[in-house]
């Protein structure tokens, strides 16, 4: 009796602490609370923001255009197909996830909000920085992954424009959908409570894609957990071994990648079934 | 009393989630689904690293041949937030890795089912890609 109220009493724990990428309907509630405000009287939209779980497909900024079917420009869909046969993901070769990459993948992130300025840090140890100080985009911008971001306040809700972004090396989603350096996102943050943080994105690349793109998640309050240290070539034997090719694998019908319909696994090893070493046909 | 706490361990590690889905790559994407694959076999070498951690096991076979065999698994925090620490294994322990064999052909897993030395088996790859024990919650201890 001890034993399972233990359990159980563990597993509400472990759920509130760490729970990430979990499964759909899953997702245990945050915390209750009314919006925090910042000296100046706007939210405060600080905080360690994990996937609500229901961003569905993950991964994929067409997930809310029927059929998930992204609006390519004959150029964006030879992009596309350059990316899936001829790049190998560039988060895997260390370089930043980028825009709008990270808005529809589902690590969390942590948000800091302070005067003049707005930080997000991202998993593998990338950050983009959105001044608030009220400039305005340079006139000739150096393009980066995350693009020139600034940031304002409209109302209640944060507004980050970006532009200025690169073309090359970059992939717009797990899924390896292209963007072009005429990428332009404009992201409008709102934080409903203090438990929730939402984002409708608007993605306008008229060289890739023929009309706008609209993207809209959510993501949930995880107290006490921080971005973490990641060290991303310290042992990347994927990369330097040339073991992963280029593309992002298999796009399922669900329109997240990921491995469609896999062999199965030899059962568990058990005591009437003790395992042995198998090897596909051909191989020793 | 340790008997306990060795299966509350267990049990929160099973039930903790899964690492994030929007890894830095797909593993089906390094790995061919079609081609499963059980390693039995002693640990020669550890890497708790980033961004994955590898074990590499001797692999003896029936035909007496030993060959060296290398699993890929999740980074550090990633393993042990699913109650897989590096307490759990030392050179030498025999292991069972089940996966999926490399799309180049070579020697490497990626270590979606792991079999520890005390009968406790852990998911050790990615989440998120549709892969068998993909979540955390089909760890059990036998």
């Amino acid at each position: 009796m001890k034993l399972a109220a233990a359990s159980i009493g563990l597993f509400l724990l472990s759920l509130t602490a760490n729970a990430q990428d979990t499964p759909r309907g899953s997702v245990p509630p945050p915390p209750a609370g009314p919006t925090p405000k910042a000296a100046d009287g706007r939210p405060d939209l600080s905080g360690y923001w994990r996937d609500d779980g229901n961003a569905h497909p993950h991964g994929n900024i067409g997930k809310d255009l029927p059929g998930y079917k992204l609006p390519f420009t004959a150029a964006g869909e030879a992009a596309h197909k350059y990316n899936v046969e001829h790049t190998v993901d560039p988060e895997s070769r260390c370089l930043p996830g980028g825009i709008p990459r990270e808005d529809a993948g589902d690590g969390g992130f942590q948000l800091l909000q302070v005067p003049g300025n707005t930080a997000f840090l991202y998993q593998y140890g990338t950050f983009r920085l959105i001044p608030t100080d009220g400039r305005k985009h340079p006139n000739d911008p150096d393009p980066t992954y995350f693009g020139d971001a600034i940031g304002s306040w409209d109302g209640n809700t944060f507004v980050i424009d970006s532009t200025a972004f690169k073309e090359a090396n970059t992939w717009a989603d797990e899924n390896a959908d292209p963007h072009s350096d005429a990428l332009h996102t404009v992201e409008r943050w709102t934080r409903s409570d203090l438990g929730h943080l939402h984002l409708d994105l608007l993605i306008e690349d008229p060289k890739f894609y023929k009309e706008p793109i609209h993207f809209q998640r959510s993501w949930l309050l995880s107290p006490g957990r921080q971005t973490r240290e990641s060290a991303c070539t310290e042992n990347n034997i994927d990369v330097f071994s040339g073991h992963l090719g280029p593309g992002p694998g298999p796009i399922r019908a669900d329109g997240t990648r990921g491995y469609d319909n896999p062999a199965p696994l030899p059962p568990p090893p058990s005591a009437s079934n003790p395992a042995r070493t198998i090897l596909p046909p051909g191989v020793n | 009393m340790k008997f306990r706490l060795a299966l509350f361990a267990a049990v929160a590690g099973l039930l903790v989630s899964v690492q994030q889905a929007a890894a830095h790559h797909s593993f089906a994407a390094e790995f061919d689904g079609t081609k499963a694959v059980r390693l039995v076999g002693k640990l020669t070498k550890i890497e708790w690293t980033n961004p994955h951690s590898y074990f590499y096991l001797d692999v003896a076979l029936d035909s007496g041949k030993v060959s060296s065999w290398t699993c890929e698994a999740g980074a550090p925090g990633t393993l042990s937030r699913r109650g897989f620490n590096k307490g759990d294994i030392k050179l030498g322990d025999t292991v069972v890795v089940d996966g999926y064999l490399a799309k180049d052909g070579s020697h490497t897993i990626d270590a979606r089912r792991v079999t520890l030395p005390d009968g406790r088996i852990v998911s050790g790859g990615s989440a998120g890609d549709g892969g068998p024990e993909d979540s955390a919650t089909t760890s059990k201890k036998q």
